[in-house]
């Protein structure tokens, strides 16, 4: 499904040391995550997870200095954002971004038009597309007035986190990366949105899951999980790694591979 | 009663009101002076609910030099939708002056909607008075005229009385749009808002002036001003300035001010939602104009005025 290898990526900055613009912090990154598998990534602060998000999903402050992205073989590095949405990756943002004067049902409708436009399918109507999102809405708790409000303004945390989770129901992604979907929520809010990410898990469906801490994952059970640390991963193992993790903190690990 | 300004005694920028708008530069050359004024009356008696909009068009020719001199008196606990259409052709001055009276517990909405033709000159200065418990809600769109000068002067005379000016301001090419607003507050427990949004493309300039003075006696004022412009393009220019003047000690004032691009965050949101660049911008830009027009009250006018600032982005947008 998604393969990436040996990726480089270098931010732009501005406190810039002895004339750099730039500071790498993607250093040789690989990772493989076979159709319907669920991958975690975890990391201490500064090890490279949300770059790695925002270098997946195309982001422009972000330069890929080397390697590549392929989903089911097509070169993802090559392509817009919009062409990599359309292609099958979803990004759930770790902080989702208000868009006062956009209302959710405008959004989604714009959204999954210009995603089927892109795939040459025919665009759903505004009575198709109403029921989509009804249905979507009643399976993950979501009141119908959501719909009319902004894009995520005046959104508790919780509810944003879950708007992600109904836009990656409605847009059907082959790829998903969470990225700190955690970060904000309190326990019962994280099982909403858990609960939400399991109906979406299917065998031809990807995720990848990047958090600072195991307590997601026991509400979303991942297949592999992968420590991340300066940019590159450095050990990977079953769900039992994550527990291991908790119990003896990163320094452990960063120290072993270092 | 304001004054009509007098083509031999011109304000230059030398005026602090007018330091941003060169205006005896900009007159056409060949006018041909009017010699009196022409006045147009809209006057709703006492108790009186104008059911309908009252439509009124100013416009004029080449080389024209009008001066209207608009009147609208709306008496207590009466109410009325004014639409004031403002259009022409060729090179002229419209020296226009607009008096508004607002009598006790009396509503008046008043949409503007500027589509001066391209080398329009407009001045237009608006005093207002509103008395104990009045309404005056405010929506001018401007978008006509090579220069525009908007100049409100309120006078909130009467407790519990609510003034608001919203505005959109669409400019492009080299056009030049000015809009200076002076609330005074000289009653208590009054409201007053101004909201205003700013597109620029090209060359275009614009200004913004909002001052509130709050005189002393106008205890529990609560006045609020924002101006917001977007720059389309790396020639426009914007000139904001916001001023408070406070004499009471028990109010709630704010003002914002921003000048800027388009955020990059919500672009790149969408465009991970599928949009392409162009649509991620155009519906951020359509929903930056929209917020202010959905000040305006009745939906049909909504309607219309979307249906104007819509035609107006997809030609500014287009790549």
């Amino acid at each position: 499904m998604i393969t990436i290898k040996d990726l480089k990526a270098n931010v732009e900055t501005d406190d810039a040391k002895d004339g750099e613009t730039s500071i790498e912090i993607l250093k040789g990154l690989s990772l493989d995550i076979p159709e319907g598998e669920v991958h975690a990534i975890m990391g201490p602060n500064g090890s490279g997870k949300s770059t790695l998000s925002y270098v997946l999903a195309g982001r422009e402050d972000y330069e890929v200095t080397g390697g590549s992205v392929k989903l089911d073989g097509e070169d993802l590095l090559e392509l817009d954002p919009e062409e990599r949405a359309a292609a099958g990756l979803f990004l759930a943002f770790q902080y989702p971004v208000e868009i006062p004067g956009v209302n959710m049902s405008t959004f989604l409708k714009t959204s999954i038009n210009a995603i089927r436009k892109q795939r040459g399918e025919d665009e759903l109507d505004a009575l198709a597309l109403l029921k989509l999102m009804k249905a979507k809405c009643a399976e993950l708790g979501i009141k119908d007035d959501m719909m009319k409000r902004a894009v995520n303004v005046g959104f508790s945390g919780g509810e944003k986190k879950r708007n992600e989770v109904l836009q990656m129901a409605m847009l059907e992604p082959k790829f998903c990366v969470l990225d700190e979907t955690d970060s904000g929520l309190d326990i019962d809010a994280l099982k909403v949105v858990a609960d939400g990410v399991n109906a979406l898990r299917d065998p031809k469906r990807s995720f990848l899951i990047i958090t600072h801490y195991q307590r997601l994952l026991d509400y979303i059970k991942p297949d592999v999980v992968h420590i991340l640390a300066n940019g590159q991963i450095i050990k990977s193992g079953g769900p039992e790694l994550a527990l291991e993790l908790e119990k003896k903190g990163y320094a452990e690990f960063v120290g072993e591979a270092a | 009663m304001p004054e009509a300004l007098q083509i031999n005694n011109l304000p230059t920028p030398k005026v602090e009101e007018w330091k941003f708008t060169n205006l005896p530069r900009a007159l056409p050359a060949n006018l041909v002076l009017a010699d009196a004024p022409q006045e147009v009356v809209i006057h709703k008696t006492s108790g009186q609910i104008g059911k309908k909009p009252e439509e009124i068009v100013f416009t004029a020719g080449d080389n024209e030099h009008t001066q209207p001199h608009l009147k609208i008196t709306i008496e207590e606990n009466a109410e009325l939708t004014v639409i004031e259409r403002q259009s022409g052709e060729g090179a002229y001055w419209k020296n226009m002056i607009s008096e508004i009276t607002i009598g006790q517990n009396a509503k008046l909405h008043h949409i503007r909607i500027n589509q001066d033709s391209d080398d329009a000159v407009q001045t237009n200065l608006v005093h207002i008075t509103a008395a104990r418990d009045a309404v005056y809600n405010g929506f001018s769109l401007n978008m006509g005229g090579k220069l525009t000068r908007h100049e409100i002067h309120a006078e909130i005379q009467g407790q519990g009385a609510e003034v608001s000016f919203n505005g959109v301001n669409l400019l492009s090419g080299s056009q030049h749009g000015d809009t200076t607003i002076l609330i005074e507050h000289q009653a208590p427990n009054c409201v007053s808002n101004q909201f205003y949004r700013t597109l620029l493309n090209d060359k275009a300039h614009g200004v913004f002036q909002g001052k509130v003075h709050v005189h002393q006696i106008a205890q529990k004022t609560d006045g609020y001003q924002l101006s917001n412009a977007l720059l389309l393009s790396p020639d426009a220019e914007m000139d904001t300035k916001p001023e408070l003047e406070i004499y009471a000690d028990d109010v709630k004032c704010s003002h914002g001010a921003t000048t800027g691009q388009l955020d990059e965050e919500p672009l790149f949101y969408l465009r991970q939602r599928g949009l392409s660049e162009a649509q991620a911008r155009f519906l951020l830009v359509q929903a930056f104009v929209d917020e202010v027009v959905d000040k305006v009250e009745s939906e049909s006018i909504q309607e219309e005025i979307l249906e104007i600032t819509n035609k107006w982005l997809e030609t500014a947008l287009k790549a």
